[in-house]
C-alpha cells in the first residue's frame, strides 16, 4: 500500500480501502453485481434510446433494487463492522474505536436500513448536485430538464449510493473523495469510473452518424453503466489499496 | 545560446518551413496558358467544309449579364419564388433554365472567376484572393469573356454593382459604378445604385456587353437566412428588373440581338450563408433569356414554377457554372476563352441548322481544353494523328489502373478517329465532359512527395520541440492532460464530423481541465462553500461562454445567448450596458496606468523611493487623461453597429442615433487605434525612466500590464458589438485564475485550452464561411491588403490573442503587489506560528515567482516549448489527415479549410502573438 500523506495535520486515522464482507456469498456476489446491472441496461437500451423520459425513469426502480442488494450482501455499513477484523488490525495501538453501530443492527435489517437510507440520500442530495454537475460540463439549460435530472439520478444511483452506505455522511470523508485522498477500493473505483464514463460518454454525440442513441442523454448514461462497471472491477482488484498522487 | 534554445529556435524556423513545403504539394500549380485566345486552325477543313477562321456566325452580339448575388435555384424556380416573370418567360420558351453548379468556396470572387474564365478557382485562390490587390494577379491579364468582347470591334463594357468586378477586372469599363458589400444590414441601398443606372443604359446603344451586380438579396440572407420576410419582396423586386430590360429588349432594334443573362454566384444554405458545399450553396440559378431562344425550346422542359429533378436544389438541367464561359464564346462569336475547362451547353447547338457548324463549334471547346490536358500530361500523346490505340485503350483493366490523363488521351483518340470518319458530337462532348471532370477534381494533381516531406517536417519539429522541455518525471497529471488533449486533438483531425464541430471537443477539455483543478486545489485547501471555489467560478464561466454563440455545423442555428431575445429587440439595452460596463472596466485599468505613469515624473518623490504609487491627483488626471479614448472607442462602436446591425440598437435612444450615424467610421476607428498607440508610447516612456532610475529593488511588470490592457481595448474595437460582454468574462476568468497558483505546466494548458475555446466562443469554426469580415476595414480607407488583413486576423482571433497575453501574465505573475516581507522580522511567538507558516509560504512563493519573471527558471522557454509543441502536432496531423484522406469526399469543404485555419494558427498565431507579441511581453515585464 502507498504512503499516505494527508496534507492537513489532523489526529484522524488514516483512511483504508473498503474490504468485502468476510463470506462467500459477498465474494461471489461482488462480481455477479455489475452482469446484472450491465444486463438491465442494455435490456432497456432500446427503449432508452426510443423514449428515454419513461425508460429512464422504470429503469431507475430495477437499479435501486439492485444496488441495495449488493451494498447488504458484500459491503459493511458505515462505521464498519463487516471489515472490523482487518481493521483492528491495521488499527495503531491506543487510537480509539469508532462508536459502534448498535448490536441489533448485524441482521438483515441492520443493512436493508442504511441502505435505504443511502438510497434517499443519493437521490434527494446527489442527484440535485449532479444534475448541476451535469450543467456545468454543457447539459443543456433551456430544455431536456428531466433527461438532464434522470441522467444524473443514475449517475447516484451507481456511484454515490454504495459511497454513502459505506463511508456515512462525514464532511472530512466527503471531502477527501471529492479531493481523491482516499485509497482506491471497489466503491470509490466505480465512483470515479462512472463519473469518467460519463464524461467520456460525450465524444460520441458531435458524430455525423444520424443514430438515434446520439441523443441527450443516452450516450452519457450508457459510459456511466459501462465506467461503474468498468471501474469496480479495476477498483477492487488491480488497483485496490494504491491512492491517486497528484504531485 | 543555450543548446535548448537552439533546439527550439530550429524547431520554431521549421513550422513555416513545413507548410510550405505541403502547401505547394496540395494545392499545385496548375497549367496557365496567358495571353487571349484566337481563332486557329481546327483540321478537318477539307472534309467537313468549313474554312479556316471563320466561325459559324453568332446569334447575338450584345450581353446583358444580370448577376444577383447568392440567387439560389430556388428563388426562381420554385413554388414560392416572387419571379413570376421570369417564370412565365420560361414557359413562353423565351427563357431557358438551368441550375449552374458553383465548386467550393463558394464566395463571390472565385466564383466570379469561375464565370469569365471558365476555369475552376480552387483552394488557393481564396488566399490569393487577399493578395489580389496588384495589377498582375487580377484578371487583367486573364482571357475572360470580357477580354474577349471588349477586343472585339468597338468592344465597350458597363458595370454596376459589386465593386468586387472593378477590382478584378481594373480599367476595363467604359463606365462604372461599383457598390461594396460593407454592411450587410443595407438591403436597399445598394441595389438602388445599380437600378438606377438601368432605364439610362438600356437607351444607350455604345456598349456590347453591361455587367450589373446585385447585392441586396445575399445581404438579407446574411442577415435573416432564405426564409426571410424580405426576401420574396426581394425576389419580386429582381423580377421586375428583369421586366424592365426584356420589355426593352423585345422593343427596341438597337437591343435586338441582346442576350439576357439572369444568374446567381452562389447560393446560400439554411442559415443564408455560404462559402461551404452544402447544396444550398453550390445550386445558383442560371436563366439565358432572349426572343430569339424561341428557336431552340421546342423540346425542352418548359414547366415553371416547378420541382427539383433531384435532391432539394437541383431544377431542370445541372450545369457547371464555367461551363457559361464557352456557352458565350458560341453565342456572341469570339474564341473559348483559353483556361476555360467548361463545356458549350449543348441545348444551344440548335441555334445552327448545319451539322458542320455545331460540329465545329464543339471542336474548337474542345482543342482549347486539349491544350490544357497537354500541359498537364506532356508525356501523353494528343495529336490530331489517329493511330492504333487497342493496345492502350481497349481493355477496361488498362483504362482503371492507368492515370486519368490515359483515359483522356484515348478519348480524344476517339475524336479523332470519329473526325476522320463520320462526324458526330457525342465524342467530342464525351473527352470535354472526361477532361472538365478531370481537371477540376484534383486527386490526380497532389504532389505526393511534398505532401509527405511535408509531413515528416512537421512532425521534426514536434520531435525537436519535445527535447527541449524540462525533464518529464516525475509525470505530473497537468503533464498527462497537456499530452492526452493533444493525442486526441490529432484522432480527431482524422474525423470530418470532429472537424467540423472542434469547438465541442474544446469546451469538453475544458470543462474537465477546471474540475481538475478543482479537484487538485481541494486537496490542498477545502472550501466549505465550494460553489465559490475560483475553479468551479472558472467553470461556471465556461458554461456562459461556451453557450454565447452557437458554431459549428451539426446544430448550426441552435439558440445561443447572442440570438436570445433578452439581447435584441427593444432589449438591446441590456447588451448596451454590458458593453458599456466592458469599456468602463478597460477604462479605469487604463486610467491607473496613467496614473502611475503621471506620478513616474514626480521628481520630489522618485529621490528616495524606489516604487512608489500615484496620489489622488495623479488617479484624477489619469481618468482625465483616459476618458476621451474609451468614450471614443465606444461611440465608435456604437456608430459602427447602428449601420452594421441595426437590430442591436433598436432600444437605444433615437437621438443618440442619430448623432452617431453622422459621424465618420474611418475617422472614428483612426482615433481609437492613435489614442491606443500614444498611450502605449506614453507608458513606455514613463516605466523605461522608473526602470532606469530604480536603485534596488526590482519592479514588477506593471508595463506588461499596461500593455495588455491596451491590447484588450484594440481586441474589444475588433470585436463585434453583441461579442464584447464576453470579454468582461475573460477579465473574471482571468482573475480567477491568478488567485489560483497554477504551476507554470498548467499556466501553459490553461492558456492553450483557453485560446482555443475563445476562439470558437466568439463565432467562429473551422468552416470558410464563418470567417468575420464586418471589423477588416476599420480605420481603412481604400483597399490595403497587408492592414486588412492584419485586422481580419485580429478580428477572428482576438479571443485567442487575449488568453495568450494573459497567459504571459499569469506566468510571471506581473503587476502583482509585492509584500516585501522579511521573514527575520516576523514575531517568533507561538500564538502567530500558523500565520507566520502562512507568510513564509507566501513569501516563497513570490520568490518563486520573481525568480519565474526574470527567466532563471526557464519558464518562459518551457511556455513557448510546449506551445511550439503543440502547433507542431495540431501541423503534423492536419497535414498526415489531409494526405491521407486526399480522396475524401470532404477533403475539399472539411479537410482544407482546416489545413487553412491550422496555417493561419501555425503561422499568424504562433509566430506573431505566442512568440511575437508573448515575446514582447515577457521582455518589457522584467523591466
Ligand atoms: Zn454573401
Amino acid at each position: 500500500m502507498a504512503t499516505i500523506i494527508n496534507p492537513q495535520a489532523k489526529p484522524r486515522p488514516p483512511a483504508t480501502p473498503i474490504d468485502l464482507l468476510n463470506n462467500d456469498t459477498a465474494r461471489l456476489y461482488t462480481h455477479i453485481h455489475p452482469m446484472l446491472v450491465l444486463s438491465l441496461y442494455a435490456y432497456k437500451f432500446r427503449s432508452i434510446v426510443e423514449d428515454p423520459v419513461p425508460a429512464l425513469t422504470s429503469t431507475l426502480i430495477p437499479l435501486s433494487i439492485l444496488q441495495i442488494v449488493y451494498v447488504a450482501i458484500c459491503l459493511p455499513p458505515t462505521g464498519g463492522s463487516g471489515s472490523a477484523a482487518a481493521q483492528l488490525e491495521k488499527r495503531k495501538p491506543g487510537e480509539k474505536k469508532k462508536p459502534a453501530p448498535g448490536k441489533l443492527e448485524s441482521g438483515v435489517n441492520g443493512k436493508i436500513i442504511p441502505a435505504f437510507l443511502s438510497l434517499v440520500l443519493s437521490v434527494l442530495a446527489a442527484t440535485p448536485l449532479l444534475t448541476a454537475t451535469l450543467v456545468l460540463f454543457g447539459a443543456p439549460v433551456t430544455t431536456h430538464h428531466p433527461h438532464t435530472f434522470l441522467c444524473a439520478a443514475h449517475i447516484s444511483l451507481l456511484a454515490t449510493l454504495p459511497l454513502v452506505y459505506v463511508h456515512g455522511v462525514d464532511g472530512e470523508t466527503w471531502r477527501e473523495i471529492v479531493a481523491l485522498l482516499l485509497p482506491i477500493d471497489e466503491v470509490y473505483g466505480g465512483m470515479i469510473g462512472t463519473v469518467f464514463g460519463a464524461w467520456l460518454g460525450a465524444v460520441p454525440i458531435p458524430l455525423d452518424w444520424d443514430r438515434e442513441w446520439q441523443k441527450w442523454p443516452v450516450t452519457i448514461v450508457t459510459g456511466a453503466y459501462i465506467g461503474y462497471a468498468v471501474g469496480k472491477l479495476v477498483g477492487g482488484t488491480l488497483l485496490k489499496g494504491r491512492k491517486i498522487m497528484f504531485e | 545560446m543555450a543548446p535548448q534554445t537552439l533546439l527550439l529556435t530550429l524547431a520554431n524556423l521549421l513550422i513555416p518551413a513545413a507548410i510550405l513545403v505541403f502547401a505547394t504539394g496540395f494545392f499545385p500549380y496548375k497549367p496557365f496558358m496567358p495571353g487571349l485566345a484566337e481563332y486557329e486552325e481546327l483540321g478537318w477543313g477539307e472534309r467537313m467544309g468549313w474554312k479556316e477562321g471563320s466561325p459559324p456566325k453568332a446569334p447575338f452580339d450584345r450581353l446583358v449579364f444580370m448577376v444577383v448575388d447568392a440567387l439560389r435555384s430556388d428563388f426562381v424556380f420554385g413554388e414560392e419564388s416572387g419571379m413570376k416573370f421570369v417564370q412565365s418567360l420560361i414557359r413562353d420558351g423565351s427563357a431557358l433554365p438551368f441550375t449552374a453548379h458553383a465548386t467550393s468556396p463558394t464566395i463571390t470572387m472565385p466564383r466570379v472567376k469561375a464565370i469569365t474564365t471558365g476555369s475552376i478557382p480552387s483552394f488557393l485562390d481564396v488566399i490569393l484572393n487577399f493578395a489580389e490587390s496588384d495589377t498582375t494577379s487580377t484578371l487583367a491579364t486573364q482571357d475572360t469573356w470580357l477580354a474577349q468582347l471588349k477586343a472585339k470591334q468597338n468592344g465597350k463594357l458597363v458595370m454596376h454593382g459589386d465593386d468586387t468586378w472593378l477590382k478584378l477586372f481594373p480599367d476595363f469599363f467604359e463606365r462604372a459604378d461599383g457598390t461594396s458589400s460593407f454592411f450587410v444590414s443595407d438591403f436597399t441601398e445598394v441595389d438602388n445604385n445599380v437600378t438606377r443606372h438601368v432605364p439610362g443604359e438600356l437607351l444607350e446603344n455604345d456598349w456590347n456587353a453591361w455587367i450589373m451586380h446585385y447585392l441586396g438579396l445575399d445581404h438579407i440572407g446574411h442577415k435573416a437566412g432564405p426564409r426571410s420576410p424580405n426576401m420574396i419582396p426581394k425576389q419580386i423586386e429582381m423580377d421586375e428588373i428583369v421586366r424592365t430590360i426584356y420589355t426593352a429588349i423585345e422593343n427596341e432594334d438597337h437591343l435586338e440581338n441582346t442576350l439576357f443573362i439572369l444568374c446567381g454566384d452562389h447560393g446560400m444554405n439554411d442559415g443564408g450563408n455560404h462559402g461551404g458545399s452544402a447544396p444550398g450553396e453550390t445550386s445558383p440559378a442560371l436563366v439565358f433569356m432572349s426572343p430569339k431562344l424561341k428557336k431552340i425550346t421546342d423540346f425542352t422542359d418548359r414547366e415553371s414554377p416547378t420541382k427539383p429533378k433531384s435532391g432539394e436544389f437541383e431544377y431542370y438541367r445541372m450545369v457547371e457554372q464555367s461551363d457559361i464561359a464557352p456557352t458565350l464564346a458560341g453565342l456572341l462569336g469570339f474564341p473559348v476563352p483559353r483556361n476555360n475547362l467548361g463545356v458549350f451547353i449543348e441545348e444551344f447547338l440548335s441555334f445552327w441548322d448545319e451539322g458542320s457548324d455545331r460540329i465545329q463549334l464543339l471542336l474548337r471547346n474542345a482543342k482549347q481544353m486539349k491544350r490544357i490536358v497537354e500541359a498537364t500530361y506532356p508525356s501523353l500523346d494528343f495529336s490530331n494523328e489517329g493511330r492504333d490505340i487497342t493496345e492502350e485503350c481497349s481493355s477496361p483493366k488498362v483504362l482503371h489502373w492507368t492515370s486519368d490523363g490515359q483515359a483522356l488521351a484515348c478519348k480524344w483518340q476517339g475524336v479523332v478517329q470519329i473526325m476522320s470518319t463520320f462526324a458526330t458530337i457525342h465524342p467530342t462532348l464525351r473527352f470535354m465532359r472526361a477532361a472538365q471532370e478531370t481537371m477540376s477534381s484534383t486527386a490526380s494533381n497532389y504532389d505526393i512527395p511534398r505532401l509527405v516531406l511535408g509531413t515528416s517536417l512537421a512532425l521534426l519539429s514536434v520531435i525537436l520541440a519535445y527535447f527541449t522541455l524540462p525533464s518529464l518525471r516525475p509525470i505530473m497529471p497537468q503533464g498527462l492532460f497537456f499530452a492526452g488533449t493533444l493525442l486526441l486533438y490529432s484522432i480527431n483531425m482524422f474525423a470530418s464530423s470532429y472537424v467540423e464541430e472542434e469547438h465541442n471537443f474544446w469546451y469538453w477539455a475544458t470543462s474537465a481541465w477546471f474540475f481538475y483543478l478543482f479537484v487538485s486545489e481541494s486537496r490542498k485547501e477545502w472550501y466549505s462553500r465550494f460553489i465559490s471555489h475560483p475553479a468551479i467560478v472558472l467553470g461556471i464561466i465556461h458554461r456562459v461562454i461556451r453557450r454565447w454563440n452557437q458554431t459549428g455545423q451539426k446544430f448550426a442555428g441552435a439558440d445561443d445567448i447572442v440570438h436570445s431575445p433578452l439581447l435584441r429587440g427593444s432589449n438591446s439595452i441590456i447588451i448596451w450596458s454590458l458593453i458599456g460596463a466592458t469599456y468602463m472596466d478597460i477604462s479605469l485599468r487604463l486610467s491607473r496606468h496613467v496614473a502611475r505613469s503621471i506620478s513616474s515624473f514626480d521628481e520630489e518623490r522618485s529621490k528616495d523611493l524606489d516604487d512608489f504609487e500615484s496620489t489622488d491627483a495623479n488617479r484624477f488626471m489619469g481618468m482625465l487623461a483616459v476618458l476621451p479614448l474609451g468614450a471614443t472607442a465606444f461611440v465608435f462602436k456604437l456608430a459602427f453597429t447602428a449601420r452594421d446591425a441595426p437590430e442591436l440598437t433598436k432600444g437605444i435612444n433615437e437621438g443618440i442615433l442619430e448623432w452617431v450615424e453622422g459621424l465618420s467610421l474611418v475617422g472614428g476607428a483612426r482615433m481609437v487605434f492613435a489614442g491606443l498607440a500614444l498611450s502605449a508610447g506614453w507608458v513606455a516612456l514613463a516605466e523605461w525612466r522608473r526602470a532606469r532610475r530604480r536603485k534596488t529593488g526590482e519592479g514588477n511588470g506593471d508595463f506588461a500590464v499596461a500593455l495588455f490592457d491596451l491590447i484588450s481595448l484594440f481586441l474589444v474595437t475588433q470585436t463585434k458589438a453583441q461579442n464584447i460582454p464576453l470579454y468582461l468574462l475573460f477579465r473574471l476568468q482571468f482573475f480567477f485564475l491568478s488567485v489560483l497558483d497554477l504551476s507554470p505546466t498548467a499556466i501553459t494548458t490553461t492558456t492553450l485550452l483557453l485560446t482555443q475555446t475563445t476562439f470558437f466562443a466568439l463565432g467562429n469554426s473551422n468552416a470558410i464561411s464563418s470567417i468575420d469580415l464586418s471589423n477588416s476595414y476599420n480605420g481603412v480607407s481604400d483597399y490595403n491588403i497587408l492592414a486588412v488583413g492584419f485586422l481580419v486576423f485580429i478580428s477572428n482571433w482576438a479571443g485567442p490573442i487575449y488568453f495568450t497575453c494573459a497567459g504571459v501574465l499569469l506566468l510571471g505573475a506581473h503587476g502583482r503587489i509585492q509584500r516585501h516581507i522579511d521573514t527575520a522580522e516576523l514575531d517568533q511567538r507561538d500564538w502567530v506560528a500558523k500565520e507566520r507558516e502562512h507568510l513564509e509560504r507566501l513569501v516563497t512563493q513570490e520568490r518563486a515567482l520573481k525568480e519565474r519573471r526574470k527567466g532563471g527558471s526557464g519558464a518562459w522557454r518551457a511556455h513557448v516549448g510546449l506551445l511550439t509543441l503543440w502547433t507542431g502536432v495540431s501541423l503534423t496531423s492536419v497535414m498526415a489527415a489531409c494526405t491521407l484522406l486526399r480522396t475524401h469526399l470532404f477533403i475539399w469543404t472539411v479537410f482544407s479549410p482546416k489545413f487553412l485555419y491550422a496555417v493561419a494558427w501555425g503561422v499568424a498565431w504562433h509566430f506573431g502573438i505566442v512568440v511575437g507579441v508573448g515575446g514582447a511581453l515577457w521582455g518589457v515585464g522584467k523591466w
